[in-house]
């Protein structure tokens, strides 16, 4: 499909983030993985190693962590618009693991499709909306007419 | 007609290369159908069309959740520190302890086990209602010396309506912490805790932090938005000559300046207002009328220094000087 027919949006963010202050949209973490499983070995070891630290740099996300009988571990990432990303984490190792919560912690939420352009701005123009006298001489034209008649009198 | 040809050709490869095969083929055919059998395609389907046709429950009926560790959670989040029961009694409304006692009487529960020992949030409300009003007409009349009483009300009404009040509340994750009898909730509700949330941080932090968590989550909504969006003047001509009135200006003359295209469906005509023969402001419009309107307007912005290319609001120092307990005192 070509680039046009693609979903597409603009560069944004929610409630204008960061003006003020910057918030950090992901508000939970839930990690669901197998206690037993060969494929939750990561997901295991990302638990023992890493996933305090990460509690303890980010106050501001619940993270929740559920041991249960899966095949595929996975993450579920709640950001504060409402939208819920789910990302398998299925034999992957804990750097990985580690290196997909920090992205998803640094996401706004906002749908991740294609981005128009990487700059956006409300007012497109400041020159303003073309109408018949844009780029014409800003003198009225009965003062120029005036001037052109005063001159030959001058000479 | 190439399409055409090509679907022709892609439906009868297999047919060809299953004669080629002969038997052995037809035996993985039947292999793969078994497979394709305890597959269940549909099953995937279904589940997603029973996902999307459930209707919406409340995040604290879904697993994984704790409601504590969320509002610990919420006050990290906004790198604000609120103390707790403020913070959670600013979330418990009025309409949720009645429709918790209500329910808890028809389950057949006595008197004494029914009464919830909740307080709502009426009072904190009340509390952040007046204190951000106050703190914003002081921000307004701060930046903007040259608008009068009406428009900075006008302002101040725009950032605690319901409907801009609630839209941030529902980007800060507040209807999920919310305790209210409906679901969803409604923007009432949602306006009504944003500011009680308003309220136990000044209870807990202090009127300086609530005054830049007011700027920092309020005043951005302002950005690309007109004063005239915002503050409906039914008689901008009027309000002028009143305005230019009290400056001691002689009464603005509307001249039509330009005009293209008179008697064509698209005619432009551009009015400009003198005032002592100097061009105060000009503006366009379909109708030497709406011109002449369009022109006020300009007048009007200019005079109250809100036009659109004016300074972006100063987000990096607290304003001070803002004393909250006397704001209160006076509204």
């Amino acid at each position: 499909m070509t680039a046009r027919g693609t979903a597409s949006r603009y560069l944004g963010s929610v409630l204008r983030n960061g003006l003020g202050r910057y918030v950090c949209q992901l508000q939970r973490l839930s990690l669901a993985f197998s206690p037993g499983g060969q494929t939750s070995r990561g997901a295991r070891g990302y638990i023992e190693e890493k996933v305090l630290d990460f509690a303890k740099q980010n106050p501001g996300v619940v993270v929740y962590v559920t041991p249960q009988k899966c095949r595929s571990p996975t993450v579920v990432a709640e950001y504060l618009n409402g939208a819920v990303r789910e990302e398998i984490i299925a034999d992957k190792t804990v750097a990985e693991i580690t290196q997909l919560v920090q992205k998803l912690a640094n996401q706004s939420g906002l749908e991740i499709i294609r981005i128009r352009k990487p700059f956006h701005t409300d007012n497109p123009s400041i020159q303003g909306q073309w109408n018949p006298f844009t780029n014409k001489p800003s003198t009225l034209p009965g003062q120029s007419l005036r001037r052109l008649e005063q001159q030959p009198n001058k000479v | 007609m190439a399409t055409g040809l090509l679907r022709g050709l892609l439906l009868r490869a297999p047919r060809r290369l299953l004669a080629a095969a002969g038997g052995a083929g037809r035996g993985a055919l039947g292999l793969q159908q078994q497979q394709r059998r305890g597959k269940k395609f549909w099953l995937r389907a279904y589940l997603e069309q029973q996902r999307l046709r459930a209707p919406a429950t409340r995040r604290s009926e879904k697993p994984n959740w704790d409601y504590h560790a969320e509002i610990q959670a919420f006050s990290h989040r906004l790198h604000e520190t609120f103390s707790l029961d403020l913070l959670k009694t600013a979330f418990v409304n009025s309409c949720y302890i009645k429709s918790e006692e209500t329910r808890r009487q028809e389950l057949g529960l006595d008197k004494e086990a029914v009464a919830l020992n909740l307080q709502d949030n009426h009072k904190l409300s009340e509390q952040g209602v007046s204190l951000s009003r106050s703190y914003l007409t002081h921000c307004f009349e701060d930046a903007y010396p040259k608008m009068p009483s009406e428009g900075i009300r006008a302002l101040v009404d725009f950032l605690t309506s319901q409907e801009l009040v609630s839209y941030v509340a529902r980007n800060l994750s507040i209807q999920d912490l919310t305790l209210c009898a409906e679901f969803p909730v409604p923007p009432s509700v949602l306006q009504k805790t944003f500011f009680a949330v308003i309220g136990a941080l000044f209870e807990s932090s202090g009127h300086q932090k609530t005054g830049i968590f007011i700027r920092d989550f309020l005043i951005p909504q302002l950005i690309g938005k007109d004063l005239f969006e915002i503050w409906d003047v039914i008689n901008p001509m009027g309000l002028l000559v009143e305005e230019l009135a009290k400056r001691n200006i002689s009464a603005p003359e509307p001249r039509l300046t330009r005009q293209s295209g008179a008697s064509t469906v698209l005619p432009l005509y551009f009015v400009g207002l003198y005032c002592d023969k100097k061009l105060i402001a000009e503006g366009p419009g379909e109708t030497v009328l709406a011109a002449e309107e369009e022109a006020t307007r300009v007048a009007l912005r200019k005079l109250y220094g809100y036009t659109e290319n004016r300074q972006p609001w100063d987000y990096s120092k607290p304003r001070e000087g803002w004393r909250a307990e006397k704001a209160i005192s006076s509204s």
